[in-house]
């Protein structure tokens, strides 16, 4: 570590873990109430665990990049962070904001939730993902614009680089994009267009300059290749990444009543937005070949390598599958979405954060550049446990949806959709024993954190 | 570009493309169509566009990977123009 | 009289990550134009018809323009081979003087269609001819951008025949500008 403010990010990371463990849980839930259906009914409803299991992972994904970036900015503007204080300040208030908002999704009807917290003089509640009471929204913006404010100041003082440039504008643009959760018209067509706004702009937008970004910096300080040739390839994959995913937010806008010259716009551009993380994949495989130095740290170079092969699998492949008009005509909405959710997201953000929190925590935590050898073992084990598993889950989520569709929408004699979710159980089954095998490798990941090296072990 | 020459190769090279816009102009203003025409369109249009390739973007002494593949490019939009053009006629 | 130091090595002229842009670039258009072909195949009357109200002389012209620009381009890049920044600064100028008259030219076309109550929603072809020259008209913008860096840095002797990759770099990406409308007119302004 080379700053002492760096050290803002640990708490960070062990939040983001610890979320993580409990979306994951959640999963588990409605894995199985896909199969059991009145399982922990009514204490945990599935739509209510399902809103858990989504926002969780929002939640964590953000103090990951959060974390992320207090130990990234730093670094690169070769200069303390503004505040720690004020990163420390924020760390509690958008934890204990979390926690409460968990807490009242759990503990009271939804409806409740929205009368408690004055949803009818801002109302911004009740649509997916952007479920959270509109105070939980506003502590989301007044949290997102102090800490702008924080690495902003820490950024413009310092030396800029295009990382932190690229991460700025990624962050900043995370914001701002929020911002949209809070215009909620009355005309349902508005509604769901501004609600993509949020949604896709988010994952096929900025959050796609921030991870860029980390991955960058990683590579940067795994492979000691030139930070030019680095900050080029992320200049070209950052463009081709905004423009096919900016026009590509068509691709939400085919059956919810926009003009129909989207379904050329949407289909068009983002069957091309495979390409950037295409570009990534080749960028992280060229750098690490390219490498100048071999690196202590052998598990973060593997799961950036991860990062960059399942963000374009989970983003590119599968989201290409049902990305074009005609084909999202029947696809739309079925398991193939859901198929496509889980390895994006796994890929593409979640690998970017572990990668990150990888490279980070041997500094925050030894003040070395790797962990020991037994607990690098266990982090590439639970690679590849989480990894595999993800795969499997999507491939049979994929299974699904094709039965599904065939079975629901595009067979002669269409059957009805609890009829159609009875014959593809079998996959629910699978998918749910297949994510308890993710949660294996999950409890090893955060085992790897205390597992002791055998010089250590001797030396105790 | 040798100055001894009369004319440079680029300027050459840019007066042919001007005159072959002006061809493909005059197709389109006399109305005429069908696939031999469109194909003289689309073979024309390929000669041109890889004359901006060798000569302009200068891949002419770039490696053949290159040029092949930008000519393969542009080799696949003007053929495939071609056929989605001759399925038209068929409809 | 000019051995670019470049050439020799068979390398892209310019930066190797514009190309790798400029690729994709190409990857974006060619889907658009396959796109185009194959929905007017299917429409093969509607486009006929449509095509009728479209302005061919201004798409000739503005052809005959950015041909002319990347020309211009051409020979900035030879004079500062030639060590003569003064000389590559003039071309330059004038070839983003050139793209402000397609510029120009592309939007009297557009005002016109405007004024005719044609949208992205009249029809099939109105959408993709919209769509497709909008997009190419902000490569344009782009590139102009992308020129107008390499002139100020050039005005200000930052290029010379020894070093000059960031000419080249601007000059390739303005050339893809040329060569996609190099197909793009053919395709939606004649062929029917």
């Amino acid at each position: 570590m080379q700053f002492q403010s760096q050290a803002v990010a640990k708490p960070y990371f062990i939040a983001a873990i610890g979320l993580f463990i409990g979306q994951i849980l959640f999963g588990l839930i409605i894995g199985t109430q896909y199969v059991i259906g009145d399982f922990l009914f009514p204490e945990i409803p599935f739509n209510v665990a399902r809103m858990v299991h989504t926002n969780l992972l929002i939640v964590w994904l953000l103090f990951g990049f959060m974390g992320a970036a207090y130990y990234l900015v730093p670094e690169e503007a070769e200069r303390e962070l503004f505040s720690p204080k004020l990163a420390i300040a924020l760390f509690w208030i958008f934890l204990v904001a979390g926690a409460l908002t968990i807490v009242g999704y759990l503990a009271v009807p939804y409806a409740t939730l929205a009368a408690v917290t004055g949803n009818d003089l801002l109302p911004t509640m009740g649509r997916e993902f952007l479920e959270q009471p509109t105070i939980t929204k506003m502590g989301i913006v007044v949290v997102a614009l102090a800490f702008l404010f924080n690495i902003g100041m820490t950024i413009i003082a310092g030396r800029k680089t295009v990382i932190n440039i690229v991460l700025l504008t990624g962050l900043t643009g995370l914001a701002v994009l929020f911002l949209f959760s809070f215009y909620n018209p009355i005309n349902l067509v508005l509604d769901k267009m501004f609600w993509w706004w949020v949604v896709h702009l988010w994952v096929e937008g900025v959050w796609e300059l921030i991870m860029g970004a980390i991955l960058a910096f990683v590579l940067i300080r795994l492979t000691g290749v030139d930070r030019e040739v680095i900050e080029k390839w992320l200049y070209v994959i950052i463009a081709m990444a905004l423009i096919t995913g900016i026009i590509g937010t068509g691709h939400h806008y085919y059956w919810i009543g926009t003009p129909e010259y989207w379904q050329w716009w949407g289909s068009i551009f983002s069957a091309l937005e495979p390409i950037p993380f295409f570009m990534m994949t080749v960028f992280a495989f060229t750098m690490v070949n390219r490498r100048r130095k071999e690196h202590p740290n052998k598990a973060a170079t593997l799961w950036a390598l991860g990062t960059a092969v399942m963000a374009f699998l989970g983003a590119g492949v599968w989201g290409f599958l049902h990305t074009l008009a005609p084909v999202n005509f029947y696809t739309h909405g079925s398991q193939i979405t859901a198929a496509h959710g889980h390895m994006a997201f796994y890929g593409a953000y979640v690998l970017v954060v572990i990668t990150m929190i990888s490279y980070a925590w041997p500094h925050l935590q030894h003040n070395a550049p790797a962990s020991n050898g037994r607990a690098q073992l266990l982090e590439m084990w639970s690679f590849w446990l989480m990894t595999v598993s993800i795969v499997f889950i999507t491939l049979f989520l994929t299974g699904a949806g094709i039965l599904q569709v065939y079975l629901q929408r595009v067979s002669d004699t269409p059957l009805p959709f609890m009829v159609v979710q009875d014959k593809i159980a079998l996959f629910y089954w699978l998918r749910l024993w297949t994510g308890v095998i993710f949660f294996v490798g999950l409890c090893l990941y955060v085992y790897s954190f205390f597992a002791k090296g055998k010089e250590t072990l001797a030396s105790s | 570009m040798s100055t001894s020459r009369l004319i440079r190769p680029c300027t050459a090279v840019w007066l042919l493309l001007v005159i072959l816009t002006g061809v493909t102009y005059l197709v389109g203003q006399a109305g005429l169509s069908g696939m031999a025409v469109v194909a003289f369109v689309l073979i024309t249009t390929l000669f041109k566009s890889q004359m901006v390739v060798d000569h302009f973007m200068g891949l002419k002494r770039a490696r053949p990977f290159w040029r092949g593949l930008l000519f393969g490019y542009l080799l696949i939009v003007c053929g495939m123009i071609g056929v989605a053009y001759y399925v038209g006629l068929t409809h | 009289m000019d051995t670019p130091l470049h050439d020799d090595t068979g390398a892209l002229p310019g930066d190797f990550a514009i190309w790798i842009f400029i690729f994709a670039e190409l990857l974006v258009f060619g889907v658009f134009f396959l796109a185009y072909a194959f929905a007017r195949a299917n429409n093969v009357e509607l486009f006929n018809e449509s095509q009728l109200q479209l302005d061919r002389i201004s798409g000739a012209a503005n052809t005959l323009v950015l041909i002319t620009s990347s020309y211009f381009v051409v020979r900035a890049v030879a004079a500062i081979r030639d060590d003569d920044s003064r000389r590559c600064v003039h071309w330059l100028a004038a070839a983003i003087g050139m793209g402000s008259v397609f510029l120009v030219i592309k939007m009297f076309e557009f005002a016109d269609k405007f004024s005719a109550g044609i949208s992205l929603s009249t029809n099939t072809f109105f959408m993709f001819y919209l769509s497709l020259t909008f997009f190419h008209f902000m490569h344009v913008i782009l590139g102009m951008v992308i020129l107008a860096a390499v002139l100020f840095k050039a005005r200000s002797g930052g290029y010379s025949a020894a070093s000059h990759i960031g000419v080249e770099t601007g000059a390739s990406y303005w050339h893809m500008v040329d060569l996609v409308w190099l197909i793009l007119f053919p395709l939606v302004y004649v062929i029917h």
